[in-house]
């Protein structure tokens, strides 16, 4: 009989001790912030255009870790889902959006057309369109992340989305290449 | 234990990892003197060739002279580009670029005068030079790694840290160039001069000249010219190596000739060594000695497709199809491949027209016996052949599955950056893939994808900085939103108790007429509307008033002042009222504090005077009809009244007061007392406000100033009344909308 009493004794103690310490070890090692949020945030291409419905990357992929869709980020493309899927543990599904060719493009302010009116300057999520009222705005390409949110506000529809030309330097090699050929064609605008 | 230095003396070597001995077939080439190639009619020089920054120092259609810098830049990076000959800049676009791609770039189009006319050289004496002259000079020049890779020549001239060893690289490994043997050969002196300039600036305790045992007499030449050199033969000697291919790679040379591995990720420089073409020595020295600047270079011209093989001084930026037509071209351009560098790490050229770059050591022009037509690519049967000749010690199947599978990650974890694409694996696989091909697709995906996180990184860096932004200023604008209410609040307390003093000012002028009996008057009129309502009180009063004078018994007249039957003394009459109120409107402004009459009235001006023409028509008709004097008793008591109010009531606007058995009539009276107090009220301040007193006091003097109202005007009058009363109505029906 004592010694059924010391072993509950002896447990109790025990899972007393043990109780303590992970409660003091949960408040110690607290990580702060999510942190599979924070992974999928550095698979998302980051152009804050939107289309998933949500304001920016971050907020989609505090989503994602809270058991959304990963196949809302069209400008990720297949790659990126199948990371995510991966990451997260959940099967790859087929993007939502169809997917376009995926071909950067980076916005082009017509500049002569420009009136000035700021509002894509306002719409810009990463302040690559540089500008002032009644002044004209250009955007600073190397920022530029072709997230289309410039393009619709424009009162006077003068910004494109162009493909970014490929260089030498950004030149993929390609198996079986054909030899490229100048085509000559008429100077846009 | 001998020491690194005491080894190199000795002249052991060491034998590098892998590598392969394909057919040489230098001999097609190496027979022959360096020749001079014809001048080509047209030009074309990338900007810029090395080096991404730099400023366009001519314009089109300028002229320039050989040896003449295209480009300046500030940045320490820049490598200057020349005019290889005299002309014109006839175009400054982008054209199809020396570059396996094809891609245009932009470049300076210069169409050859002929006359080859140079800059004006200076020649130095190197003794008068420091070391810094020494690398402004290199750098002016342009000279960038003849070798190949075109690195600038200056940037690695001055390293960070000290320099050991100096490799001289005369090795020239790949099959067919011959460019660098011919050069040793025939301007040995020169190189050796170069080396010497090289030997000034790094101060090296060794420089070793390395030359494959394949080139005998350029071994020869050199070594002469190193023996009649000032140099020490204790520091610098000429190292014979076996011939393999790829030795004369940077790693793979210092590798052969230290046993030293240049670690994944480093440069030769890190080890306290450094690596230089011989072909760049010489540039040194022609540029340093000379003060010629980088435009020529020699290349070799070679292949079975060519008649006439060999190595040629060729102007930098010589179009290609230009040493095609000169050289004799046996091929078809359709079919056969233009190879620009070797047959091992060359790549073949898409657009003839492109130009021959600093970098260019080779163009070759196989016929189809030398290079095999595209094989049929095979399984990889894991035979390990690829991995035995790779010089970097990589598995290249390994490379090659990932490549495949597109895993890039993978393949970048077995080290694929430290391929150097030397082609061997390609040449040794018996299932015939073109390995290096899919390295070079890895790789190209691999840059994009880092590309593509830096902008990703920079992009959430940028939207993270504009979210803080917006939120800084929405802060910003709700406090500077509080603090512009508190300061509302403040003054529209004071406001407030302005307001409130007003409306109380009025009840007890309100209070006060009512009190005397008579109508009140509106007090001057604070707003337009007041104001149009007043004068629709009144005109409505006169006109009541004078519907019912027509059947109005006069009033015995006893005052001694008034003749009935005069119209003179009804005009006086009125003018006396006018008087009066003129007198209550001078005493209100004295008395209130704050006097939004005036403003008020300057808007409203043409409105009251227009009330003030219906009422005094009114009066004037009331006056010639009735003749009484009742209207002198209303007048008199008017006088006394004011004369009582005006003390007592100082907020208060002009008051009338009538007698108040004839109502009738005193309220006639008012009216026109009132419409003359609202006229008055608009001129007082700027007309009449100097003499007030006397027009009150003395009635007699007034006759003058209502003489303006003549016979005339009444017909005036009264369309001004129509108007007025159409405009009361508007204001009256206003109001009750309102309220």
């Amino acid at each position: 009989m004592s010694g059924i009493v010391i072993a509950v004794v002896v447990l109790t103690i025990l899972a007393l001790i043990f109780g303590i310490l992970l409660g003091f070890a949960a408040e110690k090692f607290k990580v702060e912030g999510d942190p599979l949020a924070e992974q999928v945030e550095a698979l998302l291409p980051q152009t804050q255009c939107g289309q998933c419905g949500y304001p920016g990357c971050k907020p989609y992929a505090e989503a994602i870790a809270n058991g959304d869709k990963i196949n809302k980020c069209p400008p990720g493309g297949t790659a990126t889902m199948e990371k995510i899927a991966d990451l997260v543990g959940v099967d790859p599904e087929p993007l939502n959006a169809t997917e376009e060719i995926q071909e950067k493009k980076v916005a082009y302010i017509r500049e002569d057309e420009c009136i000035g009116c700021t509002k894509c300057i306002q719409a810009c999520p990463v302040d690559a369109i540089l500008g002032s009222g009644k002044l004209m705005h250009t955007v600073i390409t190397d920022y530029c992340t072709g997230c289309d949110l410039c393009v619709a506000p424009c009162p006077v529809d003068c910004i494109d989305m162009l493909p970014i030309e490929q260089t030498t330097k950004t030149w993929n090699w390609q198996l079986n290449a054909i030899p490229v050929k100048q085509v000559q064609e008429d100077p846009q605008c | 234990m001998l020491t690194l230095l005491e080894q190199v003396d000795k002249g052991t070597l060491w034998r590098s990892h892998g590598g392969i001995h394909p057919p040489e077939l230098k001999t097609l080439s190496s027979k022959t003197t360096i020749a001079n190639f014809p001048l080509a009619s047209h030009f074309i020089i990338p900007i810029p060739q090395v080096g991404d920054s730099a400023l366009l120092r001519i314009k089109k259609g300028e002229r320039v002279v050989k040896g003449q810098a295209l480009t300046a830049g500030t940045s320490f990076a820049h490598c200057a580009v020349h005019a290889p000959t005299s002309g014109t800049i006839t175009a400054i676009e982008q054209l199809p670029s020396n570059h396996a791609s094809g891609l245009p770039v932009l470049s300076c189009v210069l169409t050859a005068d002929g006359q080859d006319e140079s800059i004006e050289t200076i020649t130095s004496d190197l003794s008068t030079l420091d070391n810094q002259q020494i690398l402004k000079l290199i750098q002016n020049a342009g000279i960038a790694g003849l070798g190949g890779a075109a690195f600038p020549t200056h940037i690695k001239l001055s390293p960070v840290s000290d320099i050991e060893l100096v490799i001289i690289n005369g090795i020239e490994c790949e099959p067919y160039i011959t460019s660098d043997d011919r050069l040793m050969q025939e301007y040995s002196d020169e190189i050796i001069s170069g080396i010497a300039i090289i030997e000034r600036l790094l101060t090296p305790k060794r420089i070793i000249i390395a030359i494959e045992d394949n080139k005998p007499e350029a071994i020869e030449a050199m070594q002469h010219s190193l023996n009649r050199s000032e140099l020490s033969s204790d520091n610098v000697r000429i190292t014979k190596v076996p011939t393999k291919y790829p030795s004369g790679g940077e790693k793979q040379l210092i590798q052969i000739l230290t046993g030293q591995e240049v670690p994944s990720g480093a440069i030769p420089a890190q080890l306290g060594m450094l690596v230089q073409n011989v072909a760049t020595a010489y540039a040194i020295q022609d540029a340093v000695i000379n003060g010629q600047p980088l435009i020529s270079r020699v290349v070799t011209v070679t292949g079975l497709n060519c008649e006439t093989p060999g190595n040629y001084w060729l102007p930098i930026g010589t179009q290609v199809q230009h040493i095609l037509q000169t050289s004799g071209f046996k091929g078809d351009l359709s079919q056969d491949k233009i190879i620009i560098g070797g047959p091992m790490m060359g790549h073949s050229l898409p657009d003839v027209t492109a130009p021959v770059l600093k970098g260019t050591n080779c163009i070759l022009l196989p016929s189809t016996e030398e290079i095999a037509p595209d094989q049929q690519e095979m399984p990889c049967i894991r035979c390990g052949e690829c991995a035995v000749v790779c010089p970097a010690l990589l598995l290249p199947q390994q490379l090659f599955w990932h490549a495949q599978a597109e895993e890039y990650d993978k393949a970048a974890s077995f080290n694929l950056h430290d391929c150097i694409e030397c082609g061997c694996c390609s040449y040794v696989c018996p299932s015939d893939i073109p390995l290096v091909e899919y390295y070079r697709v890895a790789k190209s995906a691999l840059r994009t994808q880092s590309e593509e996180k830096k902008q990703a990184d920079l992009a959430k860096q940028r939207f993270d900085a504009r979210q803080q932004r917006l939120e800084d200023e929405k802060l910003a604008r709700e406090t500077k939103a509080r603090e512009a209410a508190a300061r509302r609040k403040n003054s529209m307390a004071s406001a407030d108790k302005n307001v409130v003093a007003e409306a109380m000012a009025r009840m007890k002028a309100k209070k006060a007429a009512q009190s005397n009996t008579a109508d009140s008057v509106a007090p001057a009129p604070v707003q337009d509307k007041k104001a149009q309502i007043a004068a629709a009180i009144a005109r409505a009063k006169a006109k009541k008033a004078s519907a019912t004078t027509a059947t109005d018994h006069p009033v015995g007249s006893d005052d001694v002042e008034v003749d009935p039957i005069d119209d003179k003394k009804a005009k006086i009459n009125a003018a006396i009222a006018r008087a009066k109120a003129k007198k209550a409107q001078q005493n209100n402004p004295s008395a209130k504090t704050s006097a939004p009459d005036v403003q008020v009235n300057a808007v409203d001006e043409k409105k009251a005077k227009v009330a003030a023409a219906i009422a005094r028509a009114k009066a004037k008709k009331q006056l010639q009809a009735d003749g009484d004097k009742t209207q002198e008793k209303v007048l008199v008591d008017n006088d006394t009244a004011l004369a009582t109010n005006t003390v007592p009531n100082t907020n208060k606007e002009s008051t009338e007061t009538t007698l108040a058995a004839d109502t009738k009539k005193a309220r006639i009276a008012a009216a026109v007392a009132k419409a003359k107090a609202k006229k008055q009220s608009l001129t007082s301040d700027d007309t009449e406000a100097t003499n007030p007193n006397a027009v009150a006091n003395d009635s007699s003097t007034d006759p003058a100033a209502e003489s303006a109202l003549s016979p005339a005007e009444i017909k005036k009058a009264r369309i001004a009344a129509a108007v007025a009363k159409a405009k009361a109505k508007k204001a009256q029906a206003k109001l009750e909308e309102k309220e």
